[in-house]
């Protein structure tokens, strides 16, 4: 269950994904996620937000599967610690180094 | 007649003259036997002890900060994680809260379909505000 991607390649967004890729979606998907937050704070509406929601997931994809073919051993390595210690960054240091210095948070 | 065979000093004209034997002190008495408290009044003064105690919380008190910071920090990292990912998560609930929705209001468009006057579609709250649906249930076929 810890995969990063299915078999045909395509990132699975499980918690421990997101949560492993989590500091690299918050700095390099930040554009559109604020985008889809004031759009959902102006109005709660789901149907009105599905194209910001669109932009959102894909771009978080498709840093996700940027992440997998740049870096894939470490990040393997860390969503597989994130996916036994249940999302407890203490826990997972050492993989979080290792990953941080294989695809660098920039 | 055994007293006088122990306490016997020869040349006794009758027993009355046996010499006294008693238990008593030694000669000279015993030695004097202390009594008096001699608790020693040295030692660290009332204010000293309070200022270890006091200098001892001190130092108890910066470390708990020290890793009320760290702890801290911790849970800032692991919110700030989970509010990265949260427009994911949101934006895939959303498609699938829709794609129910639309099923449920072609549902009802066919339920009520005979009922005159009846606005098909949406009958929600008066306010202007979208609400989400009050069925008790979030996902029905789930719990």
């Amino acid at each position: 269950m810890a995969d990063v991607v299915d078999a045909a390649g395509e990132p699975i967004p499980t918690s421990s994904v997101l949560m492993a890729a989590a500091k690299h979606i918050e700095i390099n998907c930040m554009p559109e996620n604020v985008e889809f937050l004031k759009c959902k704070k102006k109005d709660p509406n789901p149907e009105k937000c599905l194209d910001k929601g669109r932009q959102a997931t894909r771009c978080a994809l498709g840093l996700l599967k940027d992440l997998y073919q740049r870096c894939k051993e470490p990040m393997e390595g860390y969503v597989g610690c994130m996916y036994y210690h249940t999302n407890e960054f203490d826990l997972c240091r050492k993989q979080q180094q290792a990953f941080e210095k294989a695809c660098p948070l920039e | 007649m055994t007293e006088s065979v122990i306490r016997n000093k020869p040349g006794m004209a009758s027993v009355k003259d046996m010499p006294i034997l008693q238990d008593g002190p030694p000669p000279g008495g015993f030695a004097p036997v202390r009594y008096a408290r001699r608790i020693p009044n040295k030692g660290p003064s009332a204010m000293a002890i309070f200022l270890a105690a006091f200098g001892a919380f001190s130092y108890g008190m910066y470390e708990v900060g020290k890793g009320n910071k760290i702890r801290r920090a911790l849970k800032e990292e692991k919110f700030a994680a989970r509010r990265a990912i949260l427009p994911v998560l949101q934006a895939e609930e959303d498609e699938r809260f829709v794609k129910e929705w639309k099923k449920y209001l072609e549902y009802e468009a066919e339920v009520m379909k005979d009922v005159p006057g009846w606005k098909v579609g949406e009958n929600v709250y008066n306010s202007g505000r979208w609400m989400p649906p009050a069925t008790g249930e979030l996902r029905p076929e789930v719990w």
